[in-house]
């Protein structure tokens, strides 16, 4: 095999052949390089939209629960030191009740409307460390650590905000007053403060009171039927679990954000798996597209590729040589790809991300999404390139040069 | 004897088998300019790409300088193509997006030369055939004379055994014609240069050595 032979007649044929073509050819190939990292990207950005809303608003990054036959975590000194674990955030003990909660408008007794709902009790300075529903306030404001008979609600309960479960919502607006039926047989009133929406559903089905005032509901002090954590680097949560267990939460049921994703987590695996599907789809066209070109080409040059054989280049070198214009188209078409993702598309996406119901969705063009693409695009291009050229080469003298 | 040819035979197979060579033998001397002639269907270009090692013969023997041909593998031949063999179509057979030079320093590339020598060697040949001024034009931009001088320079480049023609001169006008064939003349009394040459112009005969005259696939006369 002559490599600078096949290099020379490679470069000469792409520097002098028809400029059209070659435009059209880098063209095609740069858009199906762009084809196949937007869509893994796109996924991924989906997947961590779902993601971030659950870390954002709902689970923070580690959850911990009472051990299986208790009601509260009442070790109140290791509740007290997890905020000192190096790099934790934050941490926001929860008081959870599932009350029953009624509005009734004209205070008549006349359709009053009430529901089952989650409420949790939150001290407002701790949770704006681990969730960010401080963020998500549509109407009015959120809790203050004083505040008594104030209550904070999601838009799901509230209704009127272009929610899911408008059926079943309060239809309340801030400044109203509702009535909270607790477990334990004690009613209050509240005035509504604010109300707010996050991309999460779940989250948007909750109420929220001070500390305090949950405390004074329930009989007890410093003790949490949840408690949240935030850590600085998201992925790592399991060392800081066994950092939290030799605080002396032996027995609580702790877990990272990501076990609890039950549903999303699926929606998050089908959407990795509709990824990869398509991105197989995506390098299997490519590879087509360059067959197609270099059979074109060798069809074409059937000609040329006889008069070569003939005046002694070996079938090796003639199949490298298209081979390496292949590899040219490939390479050109990830560099521009590349240039386009990072440079043009990305940016854009990142200026203006896509509402999807999950959450602000943005590109998420990881290292491995690029080198996968690349992989695939050069691969695609080395195997399309390769069998037509080798036919070609592998025809015979006459028969190439006179048809 | 730099070619002898014993019981050569091609035979295209089908429903009906084509005899296209029938037990040729014969055989050139070094230096020597011989033309193979015959009316269409004579199997004179047959003869030529069998002895060229462009196609393979159903049988016999073709000897070129004690190398038995037929005992040769796809590599071998390829090999001996590019270091023995020069060829002359008659479509020129230039690649369209190589230049003259370019056109005619391939084979030395091939050969591994290195690219000063090769650039030397191929602008002599390019002098040689007379185009001193067209060594960066491409075919598109000359004459078909003159591309069938850049096909010969590229042909002779390698220092060949043996210059194979296939009616070099048929799409060329008689002036052109004239120039090509005192070329091959020329190269041959001056460089002792053996060449094979299909031509169907009966007038070619005066500048050859010896005409081989071909009749329905065997030797009609010498």
């Amino acid at each position: 095999m002559n490599i600078k032979t096949a290099f020379f007649l490679a470069i000469t044929s792409i520097k002098r052949g028809n400029k059209g073509t070659l435009a059209m050819t880098i063209l095609i190939m740069t858009l199906a390089y762009v084809n196949l990292v937007f869509i893994a990207s796109i996924f991924g950005g989906i997947v961590e939209a779902i993601n971030k809303e659950a870390v954002d608003n709902q689970y923070s990054n580690i959850v911990i629960e009472p051990a299986i036959d208790e009601k509260y975590i009442n070790n109140k000194d290791a509740i007290r030191q997890i905020e000192t674990i190096p790099k934790i955030i934050g941490v926001s003990s929860h008081y959870i009740d599932n009350p029953i909660v009624k509005y009734d408008e004209h205070k008549d007794n006349k359709d009053v409307k009430s529901s089952r709902w989650i409420l949790k009790s939150i001290n407002p300075p701790d949770e704006k460390k681990v969730t960010k529903i401080h963020e998500s306030i549509i109407e009015g404001s959120f809790l203050e650590t004083t505040d008594r008979n104030q209550i904070l609600i999601g838009k799901e309960i509230a209704g009127g905000y272009g929610g899911d479960l408008d059926h079943l919502s309060l239809g309340v607006s801030v400044g109203d007053e509702i009535d909270v039926f607790f477990n334990n047989g004690i009613n209050r009133s509240y005035i509504v403060k604010g109300i707010f929406s996050t991309k999460s559903t779940q989250a948007d089905q909750m109420l929220f009171i001070t500390k305090k005032e949950m405390e004074s509901i329930l009989k007890v002090h410093n003790w949490a039927s949840e408690i949240l954590v935030k850590i600085e680097d998201t992925g790592n949560e399991d060392v800081y679990i066994e950092q939290i267990r030799e605080l002396g939460l032996k027995k609580e049921d702790i877990k990272k954000w990501s076990d609890l994703m039950g549903f999303t987590s699926g929606a998050s695996k089908s959407f990795t798996m509709i990824s990869i599907i398509l991105g197989v789809i995506g390098t299997v066209v490519a590879g087509v597209t360059i067959f197609i070109i270099i059979f074109v080409s060798v069809v074409n040059k059937r000609k040329q590729i006889g008069i070569l054989k003939a005046i002694g280049m070996e079938e090796d070198t003639i199949i490298l040589y298209f081979v390496i214009q292949a590899l040219f188209y490939g390479v050109v078409g990830v560099v521009l790809g590349v240039s386009l993702i990072l440079f043009v598309i990305r940016p854009f996406f990142i200026s203006n991300p896509l509402d999807f119901p999950v959450g602000w969705v943005s590109l998420k063009v990881t290292f491995n999404i690029i080198k996968i693409s690349n992989l695939s695009l050069i691969g695609a291009a080395l195997i399309g390139g390769f069998f037509p050229a080798y036919r070609g080469a592998k025809e015979s003298i006459l028969k190439s040069i006179w048809g | 004897m730099i070619i002898e040819v014993k019981n050569l035979k091609k035979t295209y197979e089908g429903a009906v088998p084509t005899y296209a060579l029938k037990k040729i033998n014969f055989g050139v001397e070094k230096g020597e300019f011989i033309a193979l002639m015959g009316r269409s269907g004579s199997g004179k270009s047959t003869l030529l790409h069998q002895l060229g090692l462009l196609d393979t013969p159903t049988a016999g023997e073709v000897i070129m300088n004690g190398i038995n041909l037929m005992s040769l593998t796809e590599k071998q031949k390829s090999k001996f193509r590019l270091e023995k063999l020069g060829y002359v179509f008659q479509s020129y057979a230039l690649l369209p997006e190589l230049t003259a030079l370019e056109s005619v320093y391939l084979p030395l590339m091939l050969s591994n030369v290195s690219k000063k020598i090769y650039i030397k060697k191929a602008t002599e040949m390019l002098k040689k055939v007379g185009l001193a001024e067209r060594l960066h034009h491409l075919p598109k931009e000359m004459s078909g004379g003159e591309q069938q001088r850049v096909a010969i320079a590229r042909a002779l480049v390698n220092n060949p055994m043996i210059l194979f023609a296939d009616e070099p001169t048929a799409n060329l006008d008689t002036e052109s014609s004239k120039v090509i064939l005192k070329l091959f003349r020329e190269l041959n009394k001056e460089i002792g240069q053996t060449i094979i040459m299909v031509t169907h112009e009966p007038d070619d005969k005066k500048y050859v050595d010896r005409v081989i005259w071909l009749k329905d696939g065997a030797i009609e006369k010498e």
